[in-house]
């Protein structure tokens, strides 16, 4: 398909599968990333995020499937300087400084950008004379993004890029990034922390076990688990009688206290004061992606 | 290949204390200990003597150059680098090309270091034909140990990779004749050095300075080549089981 068009897609996976052992890290999927958005990749820890994204990358081959990434092999494309790449668990050489490191990345691409304007655009232009081995977790990020965008790549993948900040420099660093899209480029990330998909992609895909779970827009992928969330007290309620309610998409009991995830929570609470008079502390409350997060990986898991 | 890239690669070892110290300072104050321990002036071949033991003493300062070069890839892949190398148009050939050359050029200061200080320190003097040998000779010779260096980088792990360019360092210095010299070898020393390519590697500036125990010019040329493409071949079958396997 995306050969056919004019302007193939960012990135175009079928079918891809890659097995470690007895273990399906990727189970069979399908995803296609059109230019321009800026796409997260939203699991849990080993749900096959990483996997996933080593295969867009070229740097794992898949047992089964096809990568494309602008029409392109993985490997091709990265010879082109398309890929910029922030790899997680990846460190920097520490023997070089920052202005070095960015440099020698450069001077491998064809048409990388001025290694000054890398550094002011990830923010490290005050660590260009620091040697790598010397800076702080959050600070060795920032080079590290300053080396995903010299080659001035059409798709960045950033695998976990904050994993390893505290929130003051998290913040710093999705801004930084997000001063960086409004070009126009195709970025993917890979994270386990809610709030950064729901604040800065444009599309959350959901991976769980190895597939996708859910894709959509931040609110697409809301309205999917029910779009609202009822909390009360309810003495003598039971999960099950809970669940049985109109437009219920999930629930949690415990101690006398019910979350209960609605599709429709007019209809739902309707019944649930009909069937339960005692219900009192009655809040009703927007469902978070978190929620939504919760509902669609514990479907994939009793589905699997 | 490029020049920044290469450029960058030596300024990191050049700056690296433990790489001057052993790739540099130590082959210098050896032939400096061994010329004065083991070399009188009144030694009627004492000038044959001192040039032996600077041809092995460059020697060592190539196979060291070399052996910390090659260090460098074992580092590097543990700390995910060649995972991002492989991002950029750098090839995997590139790469190794690359360190191929930065592990031949780090020999350079030492090549140099040692005969200033033989020629203006001991009054070693050589016609140009004998320079031309030990000095070209000895780098071209280093080639099967910049291999042998990107062998064991490819297959340590940086935990592991100390006490095993450890062991080498030690096989190589004392039974490939790089700190003893083949003279002073007992004869069971002498009849087992040919076995590994250090004592080769002696052999080619040896050559040079003296017939006495030494090889042809055109074996010892042989020799080398021959460990060249083992080793060489190794290090492209390990390279493409490690790039398949990820």
């Amino acid at each position: 398909m995306s050969e056919t068009t004019t302007t193939p897609a960012a990135v175009a996976l079928r079918g891809l599968r890659k097995h470690y052992g007895a273990v399906a890290a990727v189970d069979g999927i399908d995803l296609e990333i059109r230019p321009g958005e800026v796409v997260a990749l939203l699991g849990p820890n080993g749900a096959g995020k990483s996997t996933a994204i080593d295969m867009i990358l070229g740097l794992t081959t898949p047992d089964a499937g096809r990568v494309r990434v602008f029409g392109r092999t993985p490997a091709d494309a990265a010879r082109e300087g398309v890929i910029g790449a922030m790899l997680q668990n990846g460190t920097l050489l520490d023997d070089l400084t920052v202005l070095e490191t960015v440099r020698l990345v450069a001077s491998l691409h064809k048409r990388p950008i001025p290694v000054e304007r890398a550094l002011r655009r990830a923010g490290a232009e005050d660590l260009a004379g620091r040697r790598a081995g010397r800076l702080s977790g959050g600070q060795s990020q920032r080079v590290r993004f300053a080396v995903a965008l010299v080659s001035d790549p059409d798709l960045l993948v950033l695998d976990e890029p904050t994993a390893a900040m505290d929130p003051a420099t998290r913040r710093d660093f999705w801004k930084a990034m997000y001063e960086d899209t409004t070009t126009g480029r195709t970025v993917l990330f890979a994270t386990h922390y809610l709030e950064e998909a729901e604040e800065y992609a444009d599309r959350v895909v959901l991976v769980t076990g190895g597939r996708v779970a859910a894709d959509g827009s931040v609110a697409e992928i809301r309205a999917l688990a029910g779009g609202r969330v009822i909390r009360a007290a309810l003495p003598d309620a039971g999960e099950a009688a809970l669940r049985s309610l109109p437009a219920v998409t999930g629930c949690e009991f415990r101690d006398g206290r019910a979350e209960i995830a609605s599709a429709d929570s007019d209809a739902t609470l309707r019944a649930l004061l009909h069937r339960f008079p005692a219900a009192r502390d009655i809040e009703i409350t927007a469902a978070g992606l978190e929620s939504a997060f919760l509902a669609l990986t514990a479907e994939t898991e009793t589905a699997r | 290949m490029n020049l920044t890239y290469t450029r960058i690669e030596l300024k990191r070892s050049l700056r690296n204390p433990r790489f001057m110290i052993f790739a540099f300072a130590f082959p210098v104050f050896l032939f400096l200990i061994q010329t004065n321990v083991f070399v009188t002036d009144k030694d009627p071949d004492a000038a044959t003597a001192t040039a032996i033991i600077m041809v092995n003493m460059l020697a060592f300062g190539v196979f060291f150059a070399a052996t910390s070069n090659g260090g460098r890839l074992a580092t590097e892949r543990a700390a995910g680098w060649q995972r991002q190398l492989r991002l950029t148009p750098l090839t995997g050939r590139g790469y190794m090309l690359g360190k191929s050359l930065t592990g031949l050029l780090l020999g350079v200061p030492v090549l140099v270091a040692v005969p200033v200080i033989a020629a203006l320190a001991n009054g070693v003097s050589l016609d140009a034909a004998q320079w031309a040998r030990i000095l070209l000779g000895t780098w071209l010779g280093a080639i099967p140990f910049v291999l042998l260096g990107l062998l064991v980088g490819q297959l340590a792990r940086p935990d592991t990779l100390q006490p095993l360019n450890m062991g080498i360092t030690l096989v190589m210095g004392f039974l490939g004749g790089m700190w003893i010299p083949v003279d002073a070898m007992p004869s069971w020393m002498q009849q087992l050095a040919p076995v590994l390519p250090s004592y080769w590697l002696t052999q080619l500036g040896r050559g040079a300075v003296t017939g006495d125990l030494s090889r042809s010019l055109g074996l010892t040329a042989l020799v080398l080549a021959a460990w060249t493409i083992v080793l060489g071949t190794l290090v492209v079958w390990r390279y493409r089981k490690d790039s398949a396997r990820a």
